[in-house]
Formats: C-alpha cells, sequence, structure tokens
C-alpha cells in the first residue's frame, strides 16, 4: 500500500514529532518510497496531538442531555406535525402513530457560557466551561450497525478505514510499545446494542493500522499472556532465538518484509510487559481512583476513562472508548439514570485528570453516540425514543476546542437541525484539522480513487468552536 | 459479438510497432502513460460523469478531446493545443489541475503528455475492454531458456526490463512452494527428500499432477474464491447471527475439485435454480446469491435494505466477474469508468427476483436465524452413498416380493437404518429460488427514499452492448453474458480469472489492480502474456486445472524468488496466508485432521471475545474433538469477530469482495504464534514428536524437526541457537522441547512460501 505520492519516512523522520526510533522503523519498514517532502496534508500549527473519542453506543438523547426544547414540553402528549416528518427515515416507530413526547428531565444554564445541560449530567454540568456543545450533527444511518460504520469511517459501505486508523496513518504512532489505536468497550443500560470490530478496522490500509481492543477480563490484549508454565524469561530468551535465527537466515531468504517481522516480534515481547502494566491501575493514588470511581480490574467505563488517560500519557494516538447501553427505546428515564450513572462522574474525572496534567491542551475529546432520539414518544417498557439521525448533540474538549460555546440549534421540537448544521463529516474534517491534517488533501488512493475519511462532498471544518 | 460491443471494436486504432526510428525513445503508449494520469488528474471535471462536466469537454473520449472547435487537443501541434497551453501556464486561474481540486501534474507527466500531443496524440481503447487477442512470441535473446511459450512471454518481458530470469529454484524450495500454492499445505518430508534425489522434470510433472488431483486442491482454491464471494458464516449486521450455508463452500471445493469449467461454474452459482431439472448441487451453489450481509435488527425499513442488499450484489458481480468497481455508479455516473448510474440498477435489476424481505419478516434472533428459502442436504459423498442405498433398498425389496426370506428383511432394515442414519447428518443451507421481480428504479444520489427515478429493468452496462431478447433478463442471462466468449463479456472475464490465477502462484498479478480494471487501475506491463493466458483458458474450456498446470510447469514460475522482484513475471517471497499459517503448525505438529467439508469449526479462542454480541448474547464452546485440528479454511467465520488469530493474518472479515489479502507483520501476529493455545498444543504436540521420532540425541532432533518444519538441516549457527533454549545439552525434557518446537514454528522461513 503506497500512500499518496508523499515521503512520509522522510518527513516523519526529520519532523518534530517525537517518534521513538524502534517504532518508526516498524511503522514505516514497509513503506519504503523514495525522499521528498513533508506530507502535503499536515497543516501548520496542529492544537491537537492524540484524540480520546468517548462513544456512547446506542445513540444518547439529545433531548435529555444538551438540547433544551420548552416546545417539546408544551406540545407533550400531541400528535406530531405531519409537516416535520414526513418522507423522514423513521425506525422502530414505522407504521405507528406519533406523538411528542416532551423533555423526562429538567435543564438549567450552567457555567459562565450559560449552557443547558439536564439534571441527568450533574458532573457534566459541572465542566460546562470546558467543552463545545454542538446540538446539530445530522447523520445518515438509522441503525446502530451502519451509523456506527458511518461515523467511524464516514460511509455505510464496509471495509473503509476507521478514524483511528486514518489518524495513525497520517500522523504515524508515539509510542513504542503499544499500538497507536486502542479500543475498550463497557456495558450498563438497556439491552447493549451489538459492536462490532469493523468499527476499529483498517479498512484498505494497511492492517497494522485497525484499533487493538484492550480487555479487562483475561488476557487484556489476546495472547498478550504467556502459556501456561511460561516465564517471562523463558519467552524473552525464546522472542531472542526467534529474532537472531530470522535475522540469520535471512542472509538467505532476503526477504525485505524480515526487518518488520523481527521489529513485530520486539516490540510484540515489549507488549507483553507494557500492556499489563498500563492495565493494573492498582498504583494509581486513591484520590485519582476515587475521582473516576474506578475499581481496578472491574471492566467499567470508569476504569476505562482512566486507562484512556494513562494510554495518552503513553502516547497512544487514538483512544476509542464505547459505553454500551445507550438504546433507550422505553425506560428512558430509567436507563439514563443507569447509563449517566455509569458514565458523568469518569467523564468529567477524565477531562479534569487530563486538564490537571497539562494534558486537555493537546487531547482532543469528543463525546456522543452513533445517532440522538426522536422527539416522539415510544413506550417499549415505559416511555422512551425510538432513533434519530436529523438532528443530535455531541461535545467537544481539549485540543483547541473553546470551552463553554453551543454551536447549531434543532428546530423548536428538536427534530431537524436547522442552524449552523455539523454533517459527520463535518465533525471530522474538524477533528483532523485539530490534528494538523488538511482533510481535503488527507487522501488514499483505493481501487483508483481518492478516498478521505471526510469522504466526497464538501465538508467543513466547524471554525466557530476553535481557539 | 452482438453489434454495438463489435463497433466498439473496430473503432479500435491500430497500433503500430515503432520500427524505424531506432535512436528515438518508443512512441508514448496511450493506455499504459497516458490515460492514467488523464483518468487521475483530468476525468473527476472532464470525463464520464456528466453532472461534475466541466466546459462540455471529456478527455476520455478521443472525438470531444480532438474537437477542432474546442482545440483542446490538435495533433502534432503542441503550442496550438489548450491542454498543453492550460498544464504549462503560471497562470493560477486558468492552469490545470485546478488547484482546489488537490491534483497537479508533475513534470515528468507534463512531458510524457506532450511528447503524446507531438506524437500525434493517439487514443486507443480503454485496454481492459478490448478483448485479449492472440500475440505472437516475442523474440528473446537467452533462447536457451524458454521451456514453454508462458516462458518466452515472461522472458520476453525480463529483457525488456533489461534484467535476466533469476535462476532456478532449488527442490527444496520448489516443492515447498507448489504445494502451498497448490493445495495450502506443506509437503511431507519424505516427497521432499525424493525429489531433491530426483528432481527431473517428469519428477516434478508427476509432482504437479499429483497435486491437481489431490483434494486439497479444491480447499486452496475455494479459500481464495470464499474471499472473493464474501463467503461468511454469519449475517455480518447488527446481530451478526449465524445463517446456514457450509454446503455451498463444500460445493465450492467440489467445483474446483471437480475442474467444473468456470463458465458453468458461474452459472450454477447466479443462476442454478434457473437450470433444467436442477440438481442439489446447482441449488446449493445458487446460495452465492445469498452470500451478502443482512440485517436482523429491528427497525430497519425494508426498502433502505432492499436498496442496501441489491448495491452490495452489484459491487460484488462486478468486482468477481469484470474486475470493475461498479459501486460507484450507485449515486452517480462512475467519474472515470463508462458505467452510468442506469448501469448500476439495471444490473441491480438481475437481482430483483431474489427474495430479499422473508428474513426481515421472519427473521429471528436465533441460532442459526431462519433465511428462507433454505434447503436440508447432504454432502456430495453422502449424497452418492445415499444413492447407492436407495437401490440396494429397493433392489431387496424387489427381491424380497418375489421370494422373501427373513435374511433379506434383516439386511434391508440395517440398509434402512444406515439410510436414515445418514439423512440426519443433512444440513440446511440458504438458496436462490426466484420469485416475482420487485420493480427497480434508478436511486437519484443512491437515495432509497427517493421514488422518483425512472424504472429500470435487467440489463448489461449500455456501452458493452445490449442483450434485448424481448423478454425480461434473467440471472441466467447474465452469468451467460458474463461467461460467453463471443456473444458476450467471456474474454474479458476470462482475464480477470487468469490474472487472479497469476496472482496467486507468482504473489502479484500481471496486472496489479486485481479488481479494478477500470481507467484507475494500472495497466498490465505485459498485456500479451496477459492475454494469451486469457485465451489459453478459453482454449481449455474454462478449465483452470489446465492454466495452472501449465502455469506452475514453466520455468518462470520454478525460478528462484527474488528480494526486490519488481516483475510480476518474477516469484516473490510471501507470508503464508492466514488459513495456510494453521494448517502449516498443525501438519508440522502431526495434529492437522484432513478431512474434506462438513459444517465450520471451532477452534480455541480467547474467553469472551464474543462479548458484544447481542442478539442473542453468544457462547462459544470450542470443539472439543478432532475437528479442533481441522484446517483453517473450515473456522467458523464470524463477521464482526473474525477469530483473533485469522484476523491477526489478514484473512478478510468477507463484507465486501476481496481479490488481494495484504500480508502484515505485526505484534499481535506475533502473539499470535507465541501464545495462542492451538500454537502452543501445536508446539507441545510437535515436541512429543520430535522426542518420539527424532533419534538419540539433541543434533538428531534438531535435525528432525527442522526437516518437518522446513524441509532442510540446521546449520551450526541455528543448532547452537537452538540447544540455547534447552536446559541440558541432552535432554528428554518434554517443557525444553516444546520451547524448541515453538522456536521453530515460529521462524520467518516456517511461514513463508518463498
Amino acid at each position: 500500500m503506497s500512500p499518496t505520492p508523499i515521503n512520509r519516512r522522510a518527513f516523519l523522520a526529520g519532523s518534530g514529532l517525537s517518534l521513538g526510533s524502534a517504532a518508526l522503523n516498524h511503522l514505516l519498514a514497509a513503506e519504503d518510497s523514495p525522499p521528498g517532502k513533508r506530507p502535503a496534508y499536515l497543516l501548520p500549527g496542529a492544537k491537537a496531538k492524540r484524540v480520546i473519542f468517548l462513544c456512547m453506543a446506542g445513540g444518547p438523547s439529545h433531548l435529555e442531555t444538551f438540547d433544551y426544547k420548552p416546545k417539546l414540553d408544551e406540545m407533550n402528549g400531541k400528535p406530531m406535525p405531519e409537516s416535520i416528518t414526513r418522507g423522514q427515515p423513521i425506525a422502530q416507530l414505522q407504521g405507528q402513530k406519533l406523538k411528542v413526547q416532551g423533555h423526562l428531565t429538567k435543564f438549567r444554564k450552567h457555567g459562565e457560557g450559560g449552557q443547558y445541560i439536564s439534571d441527568f449530567m450533574p458532573w457534566c454540568a459541572k465542566m460546562a466551561d470546558d467543552i463545545a456543545i454542538i446540538r446539530s450533527l445530522v447523520t445518515e444511518q438509522i441503525n446502530h450497525d451502519p451509523a456506527h460504520t458511518f461515523i467511524n469511517t464516514g460511509t455505510a459501505i464496509n471495509g473503509r478505514p476507521s478514524m483511528g486508523a486514518w489518524v495513525n496513518y497520517g500522523l504515524g504512532s508515539e509510542s513504542k510499545d503499544l499500538p497507536g489505536f486502542v479500543v475498550m468497550t463497557s456495558v450498563g443500560g438497556r439491552n447493549p446494542q451489538p459492536i462490532a470490530s469493523r468499527q476499529w478496522g483498517a479498512g484498505f490500509l494497511p492492517s497494522r493500522l485497525q484499533g487493538v481492543e484492550f480487555n479487562s477480563a483475561g488476557d487484556p490484549v489476546h495472547y498478550v499472556g504467556n502459556p501456561a508454565g511460561i516465564t517471562r524469561d523463558t519467552q524473552g530468551r525464546l522472542v531472542n532465538a526467534i529474532t537472531a535465527l530470522d535475522r540469520h537466515r535471512n542472509k538467505v531468504i532476503n526477504d525485505p518484509e524480515t526487518a518488520t517481522r523481527i521489529a513485530a516480534y520486539e516490540m510484540a515481547f515489549r507488549m507483553q510487559a507494557s500492556v499489563p502494566e498500563l492495565m493494573d491501575v492498582s498504583k494509581e493514588p486513591k484520590h485519582i481512583l476515587e475521582m473516576y470511581g474506578a475499581k481496578p480490574g472491574d471492566g467499567s467505563y470508569a476504569s476505562n476513562c482512566l486507562l484512556a488517560r494513562r494510554l495518552a500519557e503513553r502516547g497512544v494516538r487514538f483512544i476509542h472508548l464505547y459505553h454500551r447501553g445507550w438504546d433507550h427505546h422505553g425506560g428512558l428515564v430509567k436507563y439514563m439514570n443507569t447509563c449517566c450513572g455509569l458514565t458523568d462522574k469518569p467523564t468529567w474525572a477524565l477531562i479534569q485528570d487530563l486538564k490537571q496534567r497539562d494534558m486537555l491542551d493537546d487531547t482532543l475529546v469528543i463525546w456522543g453516540g452513533e445517532f440522538g432520539r426522536t422527539p416522539m414518544f415510544q413506550g417499549k417498557g415505559g416511555a422512551g425514543r425510538d432513533h434519530h439521525v436529523k438532528g443530535f448533540s455531541m461535545w467537544m474538549a481539549g485540543g483547541g476546542i473553546k470551552g463553554g460555546v453551543g454551536y447549531g440549534e434543532t428546530d423548536e421540537l428538536g427534530y431537524h437541525a436547522e442552524k449552523n448544521i455539523v454533517h459527520v463529516r463535518d465533525l471530522h474534517a474538524t477533528m483532523l484539522h485539530q490534528l494538523g491534517i488538511d482533510h481535503e488533501r488527507f487522501s488514499v488512493k483505493h481501487q483508483g480513487l481518492d478516498m478521505r475519511l471526510s469522504g466526497v462532498e464538501k465538508a467543513r471544518v466547524v471554525k466557530d468552536i476553535l481557539i | 459479438m452482438n453489434k454495438k460491443y463489435g463497433l466498439l471494436l473496430s473503432l479500435l486504432p491500430l497500433v503500430t510497432a515503432a520500427a524505424s526510428a531506432e535512436t528515438l525513445p518508443p512512441p508514448v503508449d496511450f493506455n499504459r502513460e497516458i490515460r492514467p494520469i488523464l483518468s487521475d488528474k483530468c476525468f473527476s471535471c472532464h470525463g464520464p460523469d456528466k453532472k461534475k462536466r466541466k466546459g462540455r469537454l471529456r478527455l476520455d473520449l478521443e472525438e470531444s478531446a480532438r474537437d477542432p472547435k474546442k482545440s483542446a487537443i490538435v495533433p502534432g501541434k503542441l503550442k496550438e493545443s489548450e491542454l498543453y497551453l492550460r498544464i504549462t501556464t503560471d497562470d493560477t486561474d486558468e492552469r490545470m489541475p485546478p488547484e482546489e481540486s488537490g491534483k497537479s501534474l508533475t513534470t515528468e507527466e507534463i512531458e510524457l503528455l506532450s511528447r503524446w500531443i507531438t506524437e500525434g496524440a493517439r487514443w486507443s481503447e480503454h485496454w481492459a475492454y478490448v478483448p485479449p487477442r492472440k500475440h505472437k512470441l516475442p523474440a528473446v535473446k537467452k533462447t536457451a531458456w524458454p521451456t514453454s511459450w508462458i516462458d518466452r512471454f515472461a522472458l520476453g518481458h525480463i529483457e525488456k526490463s533489461g534484467r535476466e530470469p533469476a535462476p532456478d529454484a532449488d527442490p527444496v524450495t520448489l516443492v515447498r512452494r507448489v504445494y502451498f500454492d497448490l493445495t495450502g499445505l506443506p509437503p511431507e518430508p519424505g516427497v521432499v527428500d525424493a525429489f531433491r534425489t530426483d528432481p527431473a522434470p517428469k519428477a516434478y510433472e508427476a509432482l504437479v499432477d499429483g497435486l491437481l488431483a489431490s483434494e486439497h486442491y479444491g480447499e486452496r482454491m475455494a479459500a481464495y474464491w470464499l474471499d472473493l464471494v464474501r463467503f461468511a458464516d454469519t449475517v455480518g449486521y447488527h446481530g451478526d447471527q449465524d445463517h446456514s450455508i457450509s454446503p455451498y463452500r463444500d460445493w465450492v471445493i467440489d467445483s474446483f475439485n471437480d475442474d467444473l469449467p468456470f463458465d458453468q461454474f458461474t452459472r450454477e452459482q447466479l443462476a442454478g435454480d434457473l437450470l433444467p431439472e436442477a440438481t442439489t448441487g446447482q441449488l446449493i451453489a445458487t446460495g452465492y446469491n445469498r452470500l451478502l450481509q443482512t440485517s436482523h435488527e429491528g427497525g430497519v425499513q425494508a426498502k433502505e435494505y432492499i436498496a442496501m442488499y441489491a448495491a452490495d450484489r452489484v459491487r460484488n458481480v462486478s468486482e468477481v466477474w469484470m474486475g470493475a468497481t461498479m459501486g460507484c455508479a450507485q449515486c452517480h455516473d462512475h467519474k472515470y469508468d463508462p458505467y452510468t448510474a442506469k448501469d448500476f440498477y439495471a444490473m441491480a435489476a438481475f437481482f430483483a427476483d431474489v427474495d430479499d424481505t422473508a428474513h426481515l419478516k421472519n427473521g429471528t434472533n436465533s441460532l442459526p436465524t431462519r433465511r428462507e428459502p433454505e434447503i436440508s442436504v447432504l454432502s456430495r459423498k453422502q449424497r452418492g452413498r445415499l444413492a447407492v442405498l436407495d437401490k440396494n433398498i429397493a433392489d431387496k425389496q424387489a427381491l424380497q416380493a418375489k421370494t422373501p426370506a427373513p435374511e433379506l428383511a434383516a439386511e434391508i432394515k440395517t440398509l434402512k437404518a444406515e439410510r436414515s442414519s445418514l439423512q440426519k447428518t443433512a444440513r440446511k443451507t440458504m438458496i436462490t429460488r426466484a420469485t416475482r421481480p420487485r420493480v427497480t428504479r434508478i436511486l437519484p444520489r443512491g437515495d432509497w427514499l427517493d421514488d422518483s427515478g425512472p424504472v429500470v429493468k435487467p440489463g448489461i452496462p449500455e456501452f458493452m452492448g445490449d442483450l434485448a431478447a424481448g423478454k425480461r433478463l434473467t440471472r441466467l442471462d447474465l452469468a451467460n453474458w458474463l461467461t460467453d466468449p463471443e456473444e458476450g463479456i467471456g474474454k474479458l472475464n476470462a482475464r480477470v480469472i487468469a490474472n487472479r490465477v497469476w496472482y496467486l502462484l507468482f504473489g502479484r498479478g500481471l496486472a496489479p489492480g486485481l479488481s479494478d480494471f477500470g481507467g484507475q487501475g494500472v495497466a498490465p506491463a505485459h498485456p500479451e502474456l496477459l492475454d494469451n493466458l486469457s485465451l489459453r483458458l478459453l482454449e481449455k474450456s474454462w478449465k483452470l486445472k489446465a492454466l495452472v498446470r501449465e502455469i506452475v510447469l514453466s520455468r518462470a514460475y520454478r525460478q528462484a524468488s527474488l528480494p526486490k522482484a519488481g516483475l510480476a513475471t518474477f516469484q516473490a517471497v510471501q507470508r503464508l496466508p492466514a488459513e495456510s499459517i494453521r494448517d502449516n503448525a498443525l501438519a508440522i505438529s502431526g495434529l492437522l485432521v484432513r478431512e474434506i467439508g462438513g459444517p465450520s469449526i471451532k477452534p480455541y479462542q480467547p474467553a469472551g471475545y464474543y462479548r458484544h454480541l447481542n442478539f442473542p448474547a453468544r457462547k462459544y464452546t470450542p470443539h472439543n474433538d478432532k475437528r479442533q485440528w481441522r484446517r483453517g479454511l473450515y473456522v467458523h467465520w464470524q463477521r464482526q469477530f473474525l477469530h483473533p488469530m485469522l484476523k491477526a493474518f489478514d484473512a478478510p472479515r468477507r463484507e465486501e469482495c476481496t481479490a488481494r489479502r495484504s500480508r502484515s507483520n505485526t505484534p499481535l501476529a506475533a502473539l499470535v504464534l507465541l501464545n495462542d493455545p492451538t500454537f502452543v498444543q501445536a508446539a507441545q504436540a510437535f515436541a512429543r514428536r520430535i522426542l518420539a521420532e527424532g533419534g538419540p540425541s539433541t543434533n538428531s532432533r534438531l535435525d528432525f524437526a527442522f526437516r518437518q518444519a522446513v524441509c532442510r538441516k540446521p546449520d551450526d549457527f541455528e543448532r547452537k541457537t537452538l540447544r540455547q533454549l534447552l536446559t541440558a545439552p541432552e535432554t528428554r525434557d518434554e517443557q525444553d522441547w516444546t520451547t524448541v518446537a515453538r522456536g521453530i514454528l515460529n521462524l520467518a522461513e516456517t511461514n513463508l512460501r518463498r
């Protein structure tokens, strides 16, 4: 796979990016392009070095988190105006009478910016001035699986690279003993929707760029533990023997891939130590554990947030957390309490922790689901809401994003984004921009086309929320 | 040859060979050198897509580009050609390609375009749409080298690029290579020894014939085909439930082993149900139309998914059989190729009779889910046995009717018992059964909510002709068109297939884009060999074995691999594909179970790997019997969570057509070979074998182990290094030898085909 006609090796080697030389070799050994210039897609003055994406899988309701619509309460129980819903895609409410569901919580203004945040999220309210809330997101896919694929890859067609793979492709990895793209998941809420490993796939990019899932139970990374009865010392001698034998035999075989393979074995062996060390949060000070609400090894979202910070400290470029449980077709109040109970404080703690370590400035944090939820009532076991793609909310923080601002609006019932609409591709463009990547020039040839994360339609950087 | 297509051919300008001007560089080759530049840098605004076209100029069509009114290109007159002026001007408002396109021309590209205009700006039809024609053998310098026509072309190619053929591969390397290439399995050490002693051409030929006759040949070829057609054991979307399809996989294996001609192979998959008196095998084959990803999520909108499925099928059919990326035309006319959005939907309409909504109504969150129509079938061997049983029973019953005897009654009873237990092993499999075709409309911009587009009937891409027959065309018509060398695009198709066969045997295709024969794909550097191989396949009546045989017997195939091969006519070192990595370790250790076909198998897998699956929640129970040691080809293919071992070695999830797998070397793959229980147990079994069969000393055991794994003896350095893994110089400690075995199974060489 050759990237755009750009010399990444020469650039990365001579650039300000701190890249361990072992990692550099490992990263680039397979790509032997001739010396050249700095990749054309790089912009001067990158604000963020890494991304932590907090995916609230299932689709949290914007109408119970960030999007306050007094009219929604006024019309509670009344038929949804057909003028709004006619010809629109619809999921589980197909063929049903559509009626308005008022807010199932109270909203208050918070922070100096006076941002509306619901009572479900008291901790988020405390950091209202750290985040930029976008209330005008739109996506194109109304079912979970394709909607995740869409937000991760910019298209619903499978087989395209996910954001984390793109970002690592563009900037390289900064860690010599950890993968550049790490995924962690947690569960809690209503009917956890499946999440496919495709969501962190590398698509047509080199497969080494795919996300690596870190597990809270069993081996934190598949097969990272030694076989039963094998000590680290034995394993180390074994790996040394393998690499020595490969190096030796390669004088005859002459396979240019051998150097990469040897680097891979060396990194695998380092990972066998670095991954368990990373995952062991028991040595974190008590007040930190308490701040997150994390119990070592519990596999919770709280633990994952703490691990996200540790991964960020160790140079991992893209950290993607999924919390599964936000698919609130019914029992919305109950399940919002569950989901927010599990995620609200840890998210706040992560932002505070990054801030106190001076890492928030160069870490872009993004919070949101694959879509929002309908202003219309659905009642699968108590009041709830169906999937909704025409207007929903997300927030961004750190990495050169303004705090305490809101951006975009939906209509008076929270259905259509109508002011300053932010399409998923605009979100991608903005994220890449903060990382110092020009989304329009950041392309890879695949099947004869210049593929971009931000797609073929015009995408824009949301400049109003940038510092 | 239909009319329109014939016309297109007759328009082909004659390519004139540069005979006279020996001092000049050879004339610029439009297809190889110019079209890629125009396609990449110009076609998006001056190409087939009428919506995006600027200045009413098309550079993909000769008549538009050379239109004297526009004078974009004035042949032979560089300074009068607007194109030249625009690509060289300093005025940024005028300069092409425009700044905002993010594209620019290199000095070399400008130079090529200039030379081409000066030389007369000759167009030729895009190579991939021109049927292959028979080429004469090229003149070569090293006349003693070639052993066949393939070699003559290969040598011509090699010499033309100023190089020499590589030396012949040594017998051990060759025998390992041909085993992996034709069966995906390593050779038995005895076979290697025999061949090393007698590496004569006759012996090699016998070896090759043996491999082509082996049932493992079908497994190897099937593994590749299953990537192309995206075969998997699960539905793919959302709950990723199991669906019933393993008999289709076995049908593919049988078909390759039978050397079912590729045209028939195509017909049976696309339209077996439409064949007169379709056999069970032909019905199983129609599982092809059901292999796409489906969703059983509550709340899917049928209309949306019907549109998604239609597009999925067009993408797959066009990539597999046409080497084309018609997928782009879902939303707009293709930007680089002559496919229109109408072509896309006309292609989709061929499949409008496949029932795509039943599973949305009655699909369940069960394992497997229901995906009617399904039939219960036995394997081909079992079907054979059943026929024998039926006949026996009938005969004996007839006899019994004439002359009743108690022994006869008992025999009938036994036979019937066998029959009924045989029938109990029947497996369900999805098939195609034609229903009343849905209405297919062109979806403007691919939007399934938009019903304003015109209705289209099944049809082939318009620029390739018209099959109009006064009746609605069927999947069978499509299959026939795809494979008929005279009335359809069989010759073009043969080129796609021949190119992939070459890729399987050399590590790269003669045309590098295995599924992209379009304008943006790279033209073959050596079209003559590819053309002749394609025609050879047709001469052999689409029988792949004959083509494979000719290629592997060639001297070109038998060359030693080169580190920087560069040319597709050289051999390249390749890491084994995922399935063979597994098969190889199991074979070396002696654990491999070589049964053919059957339901998919479940090897060890990390606990909790399926925890993100739901509807229903999934429990993975590995098979703790001999199924544990079957070939990688049979591993349960869970699209959303492909077995981590397969994934680590670049096996695709099979959501889309995969013609080429990447060959990565990652830390995750290293961890699999080091620590996956399958490989650890293989090492333990290997260690026991080493101790049981490897003779009395550490040295003899190392010899034995090396022979099993890499078919050679270790050298001093290798001995010394491996000895250091033992806790005593001479030991029978199983743990020690397991470490050595792990080391050997982890070697690069063990996992390479070179």
